[in-house]
């Protein structure tokens, strides 16, 4: 599990035994956990790349400068080993970040800790700040972006998107029920608002159609990048702040956000973890207003925050998915919502793609 | 009398000495490689074994439903069909280079295998990424299509065909140092022999040569084909999903279902497989096939 993306063709017994085998590595935890409990140090999980170095810029080092704490991180975000290290006992980041439908699964799973009341209120905090015992930091969007030779006339909507006959073209999305079956039930006409739950006979239909159009389900967001920038497909759902990097750059691509899936990503921590007092302390720095602008900015990111506002500039506020005129017709992935089908959505979704 | 007492109380104490090398010794310089293996295998692996029949309930719920799944099964044999079909290309492509390093030797053999070992020092996904680049739309292929008059030039990239050419490339080199170290070893004056008694090259080769090479043949074909049953990150970044093999199926369970029960089930169901094949394989061939 944690040598997952290591690339190297050890059988797979034995890569999950060598993660498992950390289990090992247990029976030595307690003395681990009491040493470091009086630690001045976190272990924060992050996405690697520009992702961490926002946040290193932003949050890490402005933390570390009010409180001492200082911020040790292990990246990719890996939701496997969260599950590995509350069964275990043994913590290699107390901190992370989950999208809606982690969040949802890792709660149901018990693996995530209540907020620390005495550091982080829940009550103090702006209406669903707190959800799941996952705290909002910042919302993403899952749009639609496409190679401006291949579709001179546009694509609008996730329609026009699913529509190959009009639009030929080859495609990409992401190997992501949650979101692709959003998608789905958009481009087959459902409307936002009844989206809840999911009617995933409808949505699998509509995926069926543009199954043999999708030559990639893509897995990292560089990857979807890369895709779209050498032309190896030529239209692709995939992150809104990853798209704006490829428009920096100039890429010959156009971004369209309308109809654009909301995730939010939520700052957890690890049930158990022997540093959860810093934990708190350290995710109600990173949801005060001025940092998450901050952090909110350099990725394209929508802050959840709304006082985070008040550091952003009118003009680019209104490009951001949270800037409260576009997040009130926005659709957004809800946590406790999409739970209940999740396990089902997902394995049914796997299967489907295999098959 | 005294003398030869103390003289026979000596050589008992050196033949004991010498048992002790002979016995003692031996499993004493096991020692590390078992207590390496007990810790960071054994454990784990039983571990694993544990959590197939306890998560998320005791029983063999999990097996269960392996074996009764269609799609488990699909992907079970996917992963064989596939190993299957890398194993016989690798050994057709490794084949002739091993007897041509063997055979000729000298400067044509040296530049063979170095050739050969070089691609050793590359780690597996960084050749993976290479195959991307290359079979990708603007890659060196696409390009020799489109200037041969295919337009668009098909898509190789993401298919069947591009996952099962790039594992076969990743093994290559297995197969042809392993047939190399068989073939190295046939006396060629045997087929000068088969030659001087009037048999064609070709059937020098047919009655001669090959049968000798078989213990190489069987050996690469067993390392290629249990390596590539565990191949994960190639099929998933060059292959279509329908190509996944059961190594990124146990991912997902784990990664994305957070089903470590069924996950640990799969990858016992592999494990069982593979040692079933090395137990044939041990029993009727051998490994020590190679160093005869």
């Amino acid at each position: 599990m944690s040598m997952h993306r290591s690339g190297m063709p050890t059988r797979p017994s034995r890569r999950a035994v060598v993660a498992t085998g950390l289990a090992g590595l247990a029976l030595s935890a307690p003395a681990i956990r009491s040493a470091s409990a009086q630690e001045k140090v976190l272990y924060v999980n992050t996405w690697g790349g520009a992702w961490e170095e926002a946040a290193r810029e932003s949050l890490f080092a402005p933390f570390t400068r009010e409180s001492g704490i200082e911020i040790r991180t292990v990246a990719p975000v890996s939701f496997a080993k969260l599950a590995a290290q509350v069964r275990t006992g043994v913590f290699e980041f107390d901190v992370t970040t989950l999208g809606v439908a982690e969040l949802g699964r890792a709660d149901q799973a018990k693996l995530l800790a209540e907020p620390d009341k005495a550091i982080l209120d829940p009550a103090k905090l702006w209406p669903q700040a707190v959800k799941m015992n996952g705290v909002a930091s910042h919302a993403f969007g899952n749009i639609i972006a496409y190679r401006n030779d291949k579709f001179p006339q546009g694509l609008k909507d996730w329609a026009d998107f699913w529509n190959v006959g009009k639009n030929p073209g080859s495609r990409s999305l992401q190997r992501y029920a949650a979101r692709v079956i959003a998608m789905a039930l958009l481009a087959d006409g459902v409307a936002p608002e009844k989206l809840f739950p999911y009617d995933l006979d409808r949505a699998f239909k509509s995926l069926e159609k543009i199954k043999p159009h999708v030559r990639v389900w893509w897995t990292q967001g560089p990857q979807s990048q890369q895709l779209l920038r050498d032309g190896e497909i030529d239209a692709i759902g995939m992150w809104d702040t990853q798209a704006s990097r490829l428009v920096e750059q100039k890429a010959p691509i156009t971004v369209n956000v309308n109809q654009g899936v909301i995730d939010i990503a939520y700052w957890a921590v690890a049930k158990g973890s022997p540093r959860a007092a810093n934990a708190w302390r350290f995710i109600s720095f990173a949801i005060r207003p001025e940092p998450l602008a901050q952090f909110s900015l350099k990725n394209a990111y929508g802050p959840m925050n709304p006082d985070a506002f008040k550091f952003i500039s009118e003009a680019q506020a209104k490009t951001l998915s949270t800037y409260p005129e576009n997040f009130q017709s926005a659709i957004v992935l809800d946590a406790e919502k999409l739970l209940p089908q999740l396990d089902e959505m997902t394995k049914r979704f796997d299967q489907w793609l295999t098959s | 009398m005294a003398d030869q007492l103390t003289l026979s109380a000596g050589t008992g104490q050196e033949a004991a000495a010498r048992r002790i090398a002979r016995v003692g010794a031996g499993p004493l310089l096991l020692l590390p490689a078992v207590l390496f293996l007990a810790v960071f295998f054994i454990v784990p692996l039983l571990i694993v074994v544990w959590m197939s029949f306890t998560e998320p309930a005791s029983g063999v719920g999990n097996y269960v439903r392996f074996f009764s799944s269609a799609h488990d099964l699909g992907i079970l044999l996917n992963t064989f069909r596939t190993s299957a079909i890398v194993t016989i290309a690798a050994l057709v492509i490794a084949y002739p280079v091993a007897y041509v390093a063997a055979r000729y030797g000298g400067a044509i053999g040296a530049v063979l295998l170095l050739v050969v070992t070089l691609s050793f020092w590359t780690s597996f996904l960084v050749r993976t990424y290479a195959w991307m680049v290359i079979l990708g739309v603007k890659g060196p292929v696409a390009a020799a299509l489109g200037w041969l008059g295919f337009s668009p030039p098909p898509q190789i990239l993401f298919t069947t065909f591009a996952s099962t050419f790039a594992m076969t490339h990743l093994l290559v080199p297995f197969m042809t140092l392993t047939l190399y170290s068989v073939m190295k070893r046939i006396d060629s004056s045997l087929m000068r022999a088969a030659s001087g008694l009037g048999a064609r090259p070709w059937r020098a080769f047919v009655s001669v040569y090959l049968p000798l090479s078989l213990p190489g043949v069987v050996n690469g074909a067993v390392l290629v084909f249990i390596t590539c049953l565990g191949f994960y990150v190639t099929p998933a970044l060059l292959g279509s999903p329908r190509d996944r093999m059961i190594a990124g199926a146990i991912g997902e369970e784990i990664e994305h279902l957070l089903d470590f029960g069924h996950g640990s089930a799969m990858a016992m169901v592999l494990l069982a497989a593979t040692l079933a094949l090395f137990f044939i394989y041990t029993r009727f061939f051998g490994l020590d096939r190679l160093w005869r």
